[in-house]
């Protein structure tokens, strides 16, 4: 099967989408103990954003200059959106029952794809996002789309960037110290407040990173775009270990090669030919979860711990 | 001499719904001082240190340190200077006691986020003063050599002396331990007296929740005593020891050959 190096390119590609939107949910889980369930459209907004930004551009600038503006244009609108959520949405509900804020996630959901659908001008149906030009590249008889060269680029750089943030700043030990016992931290002098909102706007900004992505691969953007990969990215956030960095890209990985390689080879399967290609990949992505999670309830890199009350 | 104040509680009331846990108690702390506070389980002694910290909001009363009214917000409380222990440790079980000290010194540091992003010499500068701080502060609790070992591996003693090495590692002005040697052993007691004196040499003042009244009394300059949320007596030892209401409380009411029987100790 000689296609294989090419199926493993683009589930990881892929799956490195799902790992950058996936950051976003495990970091407010991990503080916060909530589901964003928002994250998907905080994800939107951040390809709306850097859209703006390009069409804002004079015709002919070129996308080595033009993609770093898109990219602080998305993250721009990401983060301010998503720490307004927090602001307004949540923070009133710290301490209401858990359930308060995820109705409170979903409902935000909704507002903000309508908003988007509403206001944006024309945009009901899907708005064409630049791509990068030339040719694709072949490496080891797989082929790279120039417009995926931004996420090989954007997404080890991203999380080599976290890793150091998390365990070696401040910062970085005061949110840690925040996951684990609010009230501690708070006696530590840590102003607790200051970390969540620090937690959403990473996530924020990661979900514009993987936006932009997104944009230039496809090609489009569009007002449902955050729903189906905000959902793939909270499953990849739970597959690798809801709370765990490190566990967010690692599902994102595990679940894009799956997806990648079941639609290509399931239906060579004796029996399975019914159920390969493209339409199938969501079963299948879903499958991986219900396996990984039997065996393994706490996620792949996922620590046990007690549920707090 | 005189002693300035350093810690002004004033009237501090605490209820939750129609329970009074905490009863307008008035404390103060002088600087350089250990002061004890004793009452049987359920007096509102970790209450009144919640009260302290801003983890609880006092229905009522006002909490002044140095002169200043604290605002109910922990971490305010701590960055003008009062750390505290806790009776059940709460350490960050997942960080290395090195990280736990470093945790501590978060309100001493400054750290700009984008000087920690470029990784500027200001940012080199303040990671190697608290680390050098923290090095310090674990030699003093002789907890240096295993500054890398997962805080939760630690046996208890030790958990103790890291909670102690923690807030202390935010250069408070005035120390709280809640019950800092309940599960200790008399020697481990003893090294735990000899460490809250070393505390009050280094100019920090002392106050602390116990139930081993020789610890008490072997260290506090005054001890206030706790009844059902009420401070009942605040004094040295013999007024404390010689108060029938402390009696009462601890050991139940004199047995009076009436044949009304006394209410037993309430433990």
């Amino acid at each position: 099967m000689n296609e294989l190096p090419q199926q493993l390119a683009n589930g990881l590609i892929l799956g490195a989408l799902y790992g950058l939107v996936a950051i976003g949910y495990t970091m407010v889980y991990g503080i916060v103990q909530l589901i964003n369930f928002a994250h998907g459209e905080i994800f939107m907004v951040g390809g709306f954003g850097a859209l703006t930004a390009y069409l804002a551009l004079p015709g002919g600038t070129t996308l080595w200059l033009a993609v770093p503006l898109m990219l602080a244009a998305g993250i721009t609108v990401s983060t301010l959106v998503a720490v307004g959520a927090e602001r307004f949405a949540y923070r009133p509900l710290r301490g209401a029952p858990r359930l308060a804020p995820l109705i409170t996630a979903i409902g935000l959901s909704i507002v903000l794809q309508q908003l988007v659908f509403s206001f944006y001008p024309d945009a009901k149906k899907a708005k064409v996002f630049p791509k990068i030009p030339g040719d694709a590249f072949q490496v080891l008889g797989m082929t790279i789309q120039r417009s995926d060269l931004f996420l090989i680029v954007a997404a080890p750089v991203c999380m080599i960037i976290l890793g150091w943030f998390v365990n070696r700043t401040r910062s970085g030990r005061a949110m840690q110290a925040t996951s684990q016992d609010p009230d501690t931290a708070k006696l530590m002098g840590i102003d607790t407040d200051r970390i969540i909102v620090l937690a959403f706007a990473i996530g924020a900004a990661f979900a514009a990173v993987a936006a932009v992505a997104y944009g230039l691969r496809t090609g489009q953007v569009d007002f449902r775009m955050g729903f189906i990969l905000g959902l793939k990215a909270f499953t990849a956030a739970v597959l690798g270990g809801i709370g765990n960095i490190y566990g967010a890209m690692v599902g994102g990985l595990v679940l894009g090669l799956a997806e990648g390689l079941a639609t290509a080879y399931i239906q060579h399967l004796p029996g399975m030919h019914l159920f390969g290609g493209g339409a199938w990949k969501d079963v299948w992505a879903f499958v991986l979860l219900i396996v990984v999670l039997l065996a393994r309830p706490q996620g792949l890199l996922g620590e046990r711990v007690a549920d707090r009350a | 001499m005189t002693t300035t104040t350093l810690l002004d509680v004033r009237g501090v009331t605490m209820r939750f719904g129609g329970l009074t846990a905490v009863n307008q108690v008035d404390l103060t702390v002088g600087q350089g001082e250990i002061i004890g506070l004793i009452g049987p389980n359920g007096a509102g002694k970790t209450t009144f240190f919640n009260c302290l910290t801003g983890l609880y909001v006092p229905t009522e009363g006002t909490v002044s340190y140095r002169g200043t009214i604290l605002p109910p917000k922990p971490h305010l409380v701590t960055r003008a200077g009062i750390a505290r222990t806790f009776q059940n440790i709460r350490l960050f079980a997942n960080m290395t006691v090195l990280e736990n000290v470093l945790v501590g010194r978060h309100t001493r540091t400054r750290e700009g986020l984008l000087s920690a992003v470029l990784r500027g010499p200001g940012y080199r500068r303040a990671e190697a003063e608290s680390r050098e701080k923290a090095m310090e502060l674990l030699e003093f609790t002789g907890l240096a050599a295993k500054a890398d070992h997962l805080s939760r591996n630690l046996p208890y003693g030790e958990q103790r002396k890291l909670e102690i090495a923690r807030a202390l590692a935010s250069d408070p002005g005035l120390l709280l331990l809640d019950e800092p040697t309940a599960g200790m052993n008399p020697q481990e007691t003893r090294a735990a007296e000899e460490l809250v004196f070393a505390i009050r040499d280094r100019g920090i003042s002392v106050l602390v929740i116990e139930h081993d009244m020789r610890f008490i009394f072997n260290l506090c300059d005054r001890t206030a005593v706790l009844v059902q949320g009420q401070k009942i007596v605040e004094g040295d030892r013999e007024t404390v020891q010689s108060d029938e209401r402390v009696i009462t409380a601890y050991l139940g009411a004199p047995f009076d050959g009436t044949g009304s029987t006394a209410s037993e100790a309430e433990k």
